[in-house]
C-alpha cells in the first residue's frame, strides 16, 4: 500500500515536469557515434533515434523533463514563471535515474533531457543537475545519450562538469536582440547567453584538437563540394569577446571520467512571435550562431500564448506554425545547400514568403540562371534547383558518371518533378514546354503548396474565406 | 517460359540461382519464384529446387570471389525482404555484377537495378523502424519485444540491440516468421527458431504490464502540446500497423 502511494506520487511528478518541459523544442539524439560497453546500458548513433510520436506530431526521442519547475524568474513568456500559480514538483536525483534507466531497457527512449527552473539561485541548480547526471554515468552506468541545458548564470566550473558528463550542451537564446530580452526575460541579460555559449564552444573545439579532430564540428558532407557554404573555410569563424574561452575542471573527477567534452555539440532556441523580430534578423542571429560559436543546432519555438501579459500577444493570438515551418526551411538552406541568409532575404524583404518555400522563393527571384542542364551543372547549382535535395544530388552525380540522366530516371531518383521541371533541362530538353516566367512559375508552385499551407493552418481553425485576388495573384493583372 | 521455384531462405535461394544458370536456356526464358506460389499458368513449366549446402556454397564463394564479399553482403540484404519478385531480382543483379562487377550497384541506368536499390531500401527502412518502436516487457532479469515484420529482419536487429543494451538479457521475437534473438548478459546474440510451445509460452509475455508502462503512457500524454495537436503528422509517423505492440497506444484493461 505504501509502495503503490510512493509510485503515484512518482507518476504525479513526471506529469507535472514533462509538462512543464513540453514546450522545450529540442529533443534530438543526434550528433554522435558511440558503441555500447560491456557493464555499461547504450550506446548513441550519429543520426538520433526517434522512439515515439506524441499527439502534436513531434518526436519523442529523450526523456524529457525539467528536474524542477520551481522558479525564482520571472520571463513572461514561461508557464513556469515565479509569478504563475502551477502545481510545482521536485524530482530527486535518484528517480531521474530509475527513469531514465528503466524507459531506456525498454526501448521507450534513447537518452535523457534534462532541464530546470531556477531553483534558488542558477549554481545550486546547475549543482543538482550536474549531482544527477554524475550518479547517472557513475552508479547507474548509463552509456546513453544526455542532452542538458545549462542554467544561464551558473558558475564555470558546473558548466564545465555538465558539459562532461553530457552529449549535447544547450543554453536558451530564447529572443534574439537584448532589447526585447529585457523586456519579456527581465532576470536574463544577453551578456548571461553569451558569454557562455562563447566558452563552450571553445571548450570544445580545445578538445577536439586535443584528441586529434578538427577544432570545428562536422557538417553534412556535402558542404565540402560547396564554395559559398557558411561553414566553408573562407566563412571563418568570428571570435567572441572573451578572452578566454576555455573552462577548466572543478574537479578532478569529472576529468578522471575520461569523457570528451559535449561531443554532439551545443545547440540554442529561440521563440518565434513573441516579440517583434523579422525573419532576416532571426536568419542572421542564427547564421552569426552557426558560424561564431559553431552551434550544431538552432532551433525555433512557436510562441504558445500561455500567459495573460499587456506585451505579450493576445491569448487568442494563433500560434505561428507555418512561420516555424518556415523557419526551419530557411535554416535547412543555411546548414545543407550553401545558402547565406543574405541571400535567402533582404533588408526591403524581411520576412519568408508563406506561399512557397525559401528555395522556391529564391529560385523565383534568379530565373536568369535557370534552367539547368542536370548532365552538367555543378553540384553547388544542382542543389538551388527546387525539387533537388543533397540525396538527389548524389545520386545525380553517381548515376552521371555511367551515362546520361533523362527526366525518367529522374523521377526513380525520386527527384520531385512537379517542383524541379520549371527549373531543369535533360539533354537540352524541358519536361514540358513551359515558360520560364516567374509569375507562371510561382502560380504553378503556390498551387502544389496550398495543401501544405493549408494543412498547418486548418489546425490552427483560423479558418477564412479565400479571396481570388490575394490568393491567385491577380492583383496585377 | 520455365520458372525454377524455391522456399524461402538464403541457402534454397543460392541453390536456385545454381539450379537456374546451370539449365543454359538464358536469363530471358527463366524466372526464379519464391514458394507459396500464387496463380499458375499452364503455359510455363514449373521446377521445383530442394536447397542444397555443396551448391550454395559454389554461388557464394563464386559471388565473393568474382565480384567481392560487399556485393555479396547487399545481396544477403536483399534477401531479407517480402516482394514476389526478390529473387528474381538477386538474380538479375547477378548476371549484371559478373558483367560489371561490384559498380553495378551505383548503375541505377538499368531497371533491375533500381529495384534492387528499392527493396534494400524498404528492408532497411523496414528494420529501422522496428528499431524505434520495438517495446520490451520485462520478466525478472529478462527483456522481452515481440514484433510482426514483413520482411525477415530480426538478424538486422541483432548486432543493434546488443551494442544497446550488451549487459542485460534479452529476447526479440518475430511472431511471424517464428524467429528469435535471443542475448545473454555479456555474451554474443544468436538466432533460435521458435516451435509452438515455444511460441504460445512466449505470446503470454506481453500481457504483463509493469509500472514503468503506466509512468511511460503518463510521460506520453503529458508531453504532448495541445495547442500544436496534429492527428495526421502523428499518423503519417506512426501508423497504424506500427502500433500493435506499442504499450503507449494500447488501452489499459485494467482500468
Amino acid at each position: 500500500m505504501y509502495d503503490l502511494s510512493a509510485n503515484d506520487s512518482l507518476k504525479e511528478k513526471l506529469t507535472i515536469l514533462s509538462d512543464a518541459a513540453k514546450y522545450d523544442v529540442a529533443c534530438t539524439s543526434s550528433g554522435v557515434s558511440r558503441g555500447g560497453k560491456e557493464g555499461y546500458l547504450g550506446n548513441s548513433v550519429a543520426a538520433g533515434v526517434c522512439h515515439a510520436f506524441s499527439a502534436d506530431g513531434r518526436c519523442i526521442s529523450l526523456l524529457k523533463i525539467l528536474m524542477t519547475n520551481h522558479c525564482i524568474y520571472d520571463c513572461k513568456y514561461c508557464k513556469n514563471r515565479v509569478s504563475n500559480d502551477v502545481e510545482r514538483a521536485l524530482f530527486t536525483p535518484e528517480e531521474i535515474c530509475t527513469l531514465t534507466i528503466e524507459f531506456y531497457k525498454r526501448n521507450y527512449i534513447e537518452g535523457l533531457f534534462l532541464s530546470s527552473g531556477v531553483y534558488r539561485n542558477p549554481d545550486y541548480t546547475m549543482e543538482k543537475i550536474c549531482e544527477t547526471l554524475r550518479l547517472l554515468r557513475t552508479k547507474y552506468k548509463f552509456n546513453g545519450y544526455i542532452h542538458v541545458k545549462a542554467i544561464p548564470g551558473a558558475s564555470e566550473e558546473l558548466l564545465y562538469s555538465a558539459g562532461l558528463l553530457a552529449d549535447r550542451i544547450s543554453i536558451n537564446m530564447e529572443l534574439p536582440t537584448e532589447q526585447s530580452l529585457s523586456k519579456l526575460a527581465p532576470n536574463k541579460t544577453m551578456k548571461n547567453i553569451i558569454e557562455p555559449m562563447n566558452r563552450i564552444s571553445g571548450t570544445i573545439a580545445g578538445h577536439r584538437v586535443a584528441i586529434g579532430k578538427s577544432a570545428r564540428m562536422e557538417r553534412c558532407g556535402i558542404n565540402k563540394h560547396l564554395v559559398n557554404s557558411i561553414f566553408g573555410p573562407e566563412a571563418g569563424r568570428i571570435e567572441g569577446s572573451s578572452n578566454q574561452p576555455f573552462l577548466y575542471p572543478a574537479e578532478r573527477n569529472d576529468a578522471l571520467l575520461r569523457r570528451p567534452f559535449a561531443p554532439a555539440g551545443q545547440s540554442t532556441q529561440m521563440i518565434i512571435g513573441a516579440s517583434n523580430e523579422t525573419d532576416l534578423e532571426l536568419i542572421r542571429t542564427t547564421q552569426a550562431l552557426y558560424q561564431s560559436f559553431d552551434l550544431k543546432r538552432v532551433f525555433y519555438s512557436a510562441y504558445i500564448p500561455i500567459n495573460d501579459d499587456d506585451i505579450l500577444p493576445g491569448k487568442d493570438t494563433p500560434v505561428p506554425l507555418l512561420r516555424e515551418h518556415r523557419l526551419y526551411q530557411a535554416d535547412w538552406l543555411l546548414r545543407y545547400y550553401g545558402f547565406g541568409a543574405e541571400e535567402i532575404l533582404t533588408k526591403d524583404n524581411p520576412f519568408l514568403d508563406y506561399r512557397v518555400d525559401p528555395k522556391c522563393s529564391w529560385a523565383l527571384n534568379h530565373l536568369d540562371i535557370f534552367p539547368v542542364e542536370i548532365n552538367r551543372a555543378p553540384v553547388e547549382m544542382l542543389l538551388r534547383v527546387p525539387g533537388i535535395g543533397p540525396t538527389s544530388v548524389k545520386r545525380i552525380i553517381s548515376a552521371r558518371r555511367y551515362g546520361n540522366v533523362n527526366f525518367e530516371m529522374l523521377k526513380r531518383m525520386h527527384v520531385v518533378l512537379k517542383r524541379a521541371q520549371y527549373f531543369i533541362t535533360c539533354n537540352g530538353k524541358m519536361l514540358n514546354h513551359t515558360p520560364i516566367e516567374q509569375r507562371f512559375i510561382m502560380g504553378q508552385l503556390t498551387d502544389l503548396e496550398h495543401r501544405e499551407v493549408y494543412q498547418i493552418e486548418d489546425s490552427l481553425n483560423t479558418g477564412r474565406q479565400m479571396s481570388l485576388f490575394s490568393d491567385y495573384n491577380l492583383e496585377m493583372a | 517460359m520455365t520458372i525454377f521455384t524455391c522456399a524461402p531462405g538464403w541457402e534454397a535461394m543460392l541453390t536456385c540461382i545454381y539450379e537456374a544458370s546451370e539449365s543454359k536456356l538464358g536469363y530471358k526464358n527463366i524466372r526464379l519464384l519464391l514458394e507459396p506460389l500464387g496463380q499458375q499458368s499452364f503455359l510455363d513449366e514449373y521446377i521445383h529446387v530442394e536447397p542444397d549446402e555443396v551448391k550454395a556454397e559454389k554461388v557464394a564463394t563464386s559471388i565473393i570471389r568474382g565480384i567481392s564479399f560487399q556485393f555479396y553482403q547487399e545481396l544477403a540484404y536483399t534477401a531479407m525482404a517480402y516482394e514476389e519478385d526478390v529473387l528474381d531480382n538477386i538474380y538479375h543483379v547477378l548476371l549484371l555484377g559478373f558483367k560489371f562487377g561490384e559498380n553495378a550497384l551505383k548503375m541505377v541506368q538499368y531497371r533491375d537495378i533500381i529495384r534492387n536499390r528499392e527493396i534494400r531500401a524498404r528492408v532497411v527502412r523496414e528494420a529501422e523502424r522496428f528499431r524505434e518502436i520495438l517495446r520490451f516487457h520485462q520478466l525478472g532479469n529478462l527483456y522481452v519485444a515481440h514484433f510482426e515484420p514483413k520482411s525477415r529482419v530480426a538478424s538486422y536487429l541483432g548486432p543493434i540491440f546488443q551494442d544497446r543494451m550488451p549487459s542485460e538479457n534479452f529476447m526479440i521475437v518475430d511472431d511471424v516468421h517464428r524467429e528469435a534473438v535471443v542475448h545473454r548478459k555479456n555474451e554474443p546474440y544468436y538466432m533460435w527458431q521458435i516451435n509452438d510451445r515455444e511460441f504460445a509460452r512466449l505470446a503470454q509475455t506481453e500481457e504483463e504490464n509493469d509500472e514503468y508502462t503506466d509512468l511511460w503512457k503518463a510521460f506520453f500524454d503529458s508531453i504532448a502540446i495541445k495547442e500544436r495537436a496534429n492527428e495526421k503528422c502523428q499518423m503519417s509517423h506512426f501508423p497504424l500497423w506500427a502500433r500493435k505492440h506499442a504499450v503507449e497506444f494500447t488501452i489499459d484493461e485494467r482500468g
